[in-house]
C-alpha cells in the first residue's frame, strides 16, 4: 500500500494537530482525514530528514512508505502508543531503523536507489496549487532583489554552486556566522509570507505554556 | 546526556535532548540548512523537530526559502559584477601597475615594514587585547526607558575605551507565549542598521520583566542619536515592534 501527501499539502501538510490518544486512536480506527493528515505533516519533515542522508528521491520515498507502513503496522498491532504525545518521536525513531536497513541492503549491492529505476510521476498541481507557488517564487525574488549582491552571490556560491563553505567565507571576507544571520533574516522575513499562505498554523491543542 | 524512552517496547535511545530555546539561540535551524551540524547535534534536532510543530515550520519556510532561491539566483546574480565584490585580480593595464609594486626596489621595504608591524601586534598589541579580554571590567550602567513608558531622549556619556553597558527591562508578554523570541535593531546616527542580535523569550509566569543588558564596544561607538527598536516575534515569524529607546551618545575620548 502507497501512502500519499495530500495533494493540497501547501495549505494543511504543515499544520500540527496535537497528538494525543484521540489522534492515534482515529489512526489506529483508520480514519482517512487522520492518515491524510499524518501522512501530509510527516512527509516534509521525513523529506527534510532524508534528502540530506539518500542520493535519490526514489530512495527518499521507498524509506518514507516503508516508515509509515511500519508505524501504522505498529499502532494497529499495539492498539495505540503509551505516550501519544511522542509520536513525533517514534515516527523519528522508526525512520532512522528502516534508513539503517536502508544503508546496511545497499551496501550489499540490494539498491533501493538503483539506476534506471522508474522516478514517480508527478501529479497535477491546481490552479490553488500554482498561485500559491507563484506567490512564494515573488516573495523570495523580493527578498533577494532586497539583499546586497555581494550577499546573493555568497548565497549562490553556498547553496547553488555547493562550493566548500569555509573557501567561500574566505573568499567573500566573511565568516560563518554571517552566514547564519544572512540566512536567519532571509528566513525570518519569507516565513511571514509562507505562514500567510499556510494560514494558521498554530496547532491545535498545542500547550502555549510549552513555548 | 543521553536519554531513554520507551514507547509500546521501542526504545529510544542514545541521541542528547535538544529544548526549543537552545535550538533558537544556537541558530540550529540555519546550521541545519547550511550542514553545519555535528552528526549527533542533527541527531537531537531532528529528534526535538519531529516533537516541535514551531521548529518544523521554521526548519520547512528556511528550506522551501533555499530551493526556490537556488532556482531564481542564476537568473539574479548573472549580470553582477563579481570580479568588483570579490577579491579576484582585475584585467588589463591595472594588474600590471600592481604587479610592479612586487618589483624587489619595492617589495624589500614594504615586507620589511610589514613585518615589523606583524611583530609588534603579536608581541604587544595582541597579548594586551587578550588581557583586557579574560579581564573583569567596569562599565558605565545607564538605564534606558522605552518611549512607550513616556520617557524622552536620554543623554549617555561614555567613551571609547570603555563602551557602554545598556539595561534593557522588556515589558511583560501582552498573554503568555505571545512572543517567542526578541529582535534589537541598534540604528546609528546616521540612521543606519548598526546591529540586529535575537534572544529568546523567557516564559515570565509572574509577569515580571525580562532583563537584559546591551554591551557596546567602545569601537564602534560615534556621537550622535542612537536608537534601539526592540520587537517581539510570535512562533510563526511574525514581529511586533514593542518598544523603541533613543539616547544621545556623547563621547568623552
Amino acid at each position: 500500500m502507497l501512502y500519499f501527501c495530500p495533494s493540497d499539502r501547501a495549505e494543511s501538510a504543515l499544520q500540527f494537530h496535537s497528538f494525543d490518544a484521540g489522534y492515534i486512536e482515529s489512526l489506529c480506527a483508520g480514519d482517512s482525514q487522520a492518515q491524510e493528515h499524518f501522512v501530509g505533516y510527516f512527509t516534509e519533515l521525513l523529506q527534510l530528514k532524508l534528502r540530506s542522508r539518500l542520493q535519490s528521491p526514489q530512495a527518499v520515498e521507498d524509506v518514507c512508505q516503508e516508515t509509515f507502513a511500519r508505524v501504522f503496522a505498529v499502532l494497529r498491532r499495539d492498539g495505540g502508543l503509551r505516550q501519544p504525545e511522542r509520536l513525533g518521536a517514534f515516527v523519528n525513531q522508526v525512520c532512522n531503523h528502516v534508513l539503517f536497513e536502508h544503508y546496511r541492503s545497499t551496501s550489499g549491492g540490494e539498491s533501493l536507489d538503483a539506476k534506471g529505476r522508474l522516478e514517480p510521476a508527478a501529479k497535477g498541481a491546481d490552479a490553488l496549487e500554482i498561485v500559491a507557488a507563484g506567490q512564494i517564487q515573488d516573495k523570495v525574488r523580493e527578498i533577494l532583489l532586497g539583499l546586497d549582491p555581494h550577499d546573493r552571490l555568497l548565497l549562490k556560491a553556498v547553496f547553488l554552486d555547493e562550493r566548500d563553505r569555509d573557501e567561500v567565507c574566505r573568499e567573500y571576507g566573511v565568516d560563518r556566522d554571517y552566514l547564519r544571520v544572512l540566512l536567519h533574516r532571509a528566513k525570518r522575513e519569507f516565513k511571514a509570507e509562507y505562514v500567510k499562505r499556510l494560514g494558521n498554523p498554530t496547532p491545535l491543542g498545542i500547550n502555549p505554556e510549552r513555548f | 546526556m543521553p536519554v531513554a524512552a520507551t514507547i509500546k517496547g521501542w526504545t529510544i535511545v542514545g541521541i542528547e535532548k535538544m529544548d526549543h530555546s537552545e535550538a533558537i539561540q544556537e541558530m540550529i535551524a540555519e546550521r541545519y540548512l547550511l550542514d553545519e551540524l555535528t552528526p549527533e547535534t542533527r541527531e537531537a534536532f531532528e529528534e526535538h523537530l519531529f516533537d516541535c510543530p514551531e521548529c518544523a515550520l521554521d526548519l520547512r519556510a528556511g528550506a522551501v526559502f533555499v530551493e526556490t532561491a537556488k532556482a531564481q539566483l542564476p537568473g539574479l546574480t548573472r549580470a553582477l559584477p563579481s570580479s568588483a565584490l570579490i577579491s579576484s585580480p582585475k584585467p588589463g593595464i591595472r594588474q600590471k601597475w600592481w604587479l610592479s609594486w612586487l618589483q624587489p626596489a619595492f617589495a624589500v621595504p614594504v615586507f620589511a615594514t610589514l613585518l615589523l608591524v606583524v611583530g609588534y601586534q603579536n608581541l604587544v598589541t595582541y597579548p594586551g587585547l587578550r588581557s583586557a579580554a579574560n579581564q573583569p571590567r567596569l562599565l558605565p550602567w545607564v538605564p534606558l526607558h522605552g518611549a512607550t513608558r513616556g520617557s524622552g531622549q536620554m543623554a549617555i556619556t561614555a567613551d571609547r575605551q570603555h563602551g557602554v553597558a545598556l539595561p534593557i527591562d522588556l515589558p511583560p508578554q501582552p498573554s503568555l507565549g505571545a512572543y517567542d523570541s526578541y529582535y534589537f535593531d541598534l540604528y546609528n546616527p546616521q540612521g543606519k542598521l548598526d546591529w540586529s542580535g535575537v534572544v529568546a523569550a523567557a516564559n515570565q509566569r509572574d509577569g515580571s520583566d525580562q532583563r537584559l543588558s546591551l554591551v557596546i564596544p567602545g569601537e564602534t561607538l560615534r556621537n550622535g542619536s542612537y536608537s534601539l527598536v526592540v520587537s517581539g516575534a510570535a512562533a510563526h515569524g511574525e514581529r511586533t515592534v514593542i518598544d523603541r529607546y533613543a539616547f544621545d551618545l556623547h563621547l568623552t575620548d
